[in-house]
């Protein structure tokens, strides 16, 4: 019988290429930008309506994770962006090795702002450092103001949450407060947003905010 | 799934470095803080050792209870996912020294 000490991170080969890549986006002064959620809270839709408005301000290019289709990319090609589909072929998180041969897609050179919309999953992107600046978790009022508290590194490790379907707030018993107060205890520094994808409310708002991220660089 | 696919990369490894035919024993260290579940870990295990020269092995896991360092009253306390904040001083404290870990730690085979 033979003891063997490994010592080594399981993540280690991961987070080197995810190193790697956050040096590449800062050197071509791309701001990047991991989008999480589950499936359903409207990751896409925002994406609709973030680059409808950006377009016209920012170059955008967007890197779309889907377990096997293109709907969502299809989607977003129709407002005319930079778009690089990724299929995960049933992986439930992108990791960084894709984002690497996803970013040789592009011009880099070209490009402001990078959003990579991840696969619908509260879980296991949150252990997966693709190498952007900040992650933004997306939740939606359907789902119940008690998912941080559930699925705590996700938000733990966000910068910003946007709160999508707040037009729906006062049809549930979503409750704000609550919401509030469980992110800010876990998170102090994170940022929220209240938005509507169906009826504009609060786009604009994140759209000056990543406007700002990305021209203050 | 991922994760335990790295395992086993890295068993494959040690297993042709030191001569091995079979595997014994495993040990992971895991931090409270990475949202791994130990039901999900343990069936990706059993997944990716059937015929393997790892079939037979025990997989032990080790968890780590996660901690932070307060600079301003020089302590280390520990945290939970709901409360990060020095019991002291009660500023928020987003550097973690423990409770993040992933680490394949040992193997043991003959």
């Amino acid at each position: 019988m033979k003891e063997i000490d490994v010592m080594e991170d399981l993540l280690a080969e991961n987070d080197q290429l995810a190193a790697e890549n956050r040096q590449l986006f800062k050197e071509q002064n791309v701001f990047t930008v991991n989008l999480v959620g589950s499936p359903g809270c409207g990751k896409t839709s925002l994406l609709e309506k973030l680059l409808g408005e950006l377009n016209q301000k920012l170059d955008l290019g967007v890197i779309e994770g889907d377990l096997y289709t293109d709907k969502d990319a299809a989607r977003l090609e129709k407002i005319g962006s930079q778009i690089v589909q990724v299929n995960t072929g049933g992986g439930c998180h992108l990791e960084a090795e894709q984002i690497k041969k996803a970013a040789g897609k592009f011009t880099l050179a070209k490009l402001d702002l990078l959003i990579i919309e991840n696969v619908g999953n509260l879980v296991c992107p949150a252990s997966f450092d693709l190498g952007e600046e900040m992650k933004i978790t997306v939740l939606s009022v359907p789902e119940g103001n008690d998912k941080p508290v559930k699925y705590p590194a996700m938000f733990a490790k966000s910068e910003v949450v946007i709160l999508n379907k707040i037009d729906l707030l006062s049809k549930t018993n979503f409750s704000r407060d609550k919401f509030y107060q469980d992110l800010k205890a876990m998170n102090e520094e994170i940022k929220i947003f209240e938005v509507s994808c169906t009826t504009g409310h609060g786009i604009s708002r994140v759209c000056e905010y990543l406007k700002g991220k990305t021209v203050s660089r | 799934m991922s994760v335990m696919a790295n395992v086993f990369a890295l068993i494959e490894e040690k297993l042709s470095e030191h001569n091995l035919s079979r595997v014994t024993k495993v040990v992971l260290k895991v931090g409270k803080l990475t949202c791994i579940e130990e039901s999900s870990l343990r069936f990706a295990f059993t997944a990716f050792a059937h015929k393997t020269p790892v079939e037979e092995a025990e997989l032990i896991i080790n968890w780590v209870e996660p901690t932070a360092y307060c600079e301003n009253c020089r302590r280390e306390f520990s945290v939970t996912f709901r409360d990060q904040t020095c019991p002291n001083c009660s500023q928020f404290i987003r550097k973690k020294t423990a409770g993040e870990e992933l680490q394949l730690t040992q193997i043991e085979g003959e």
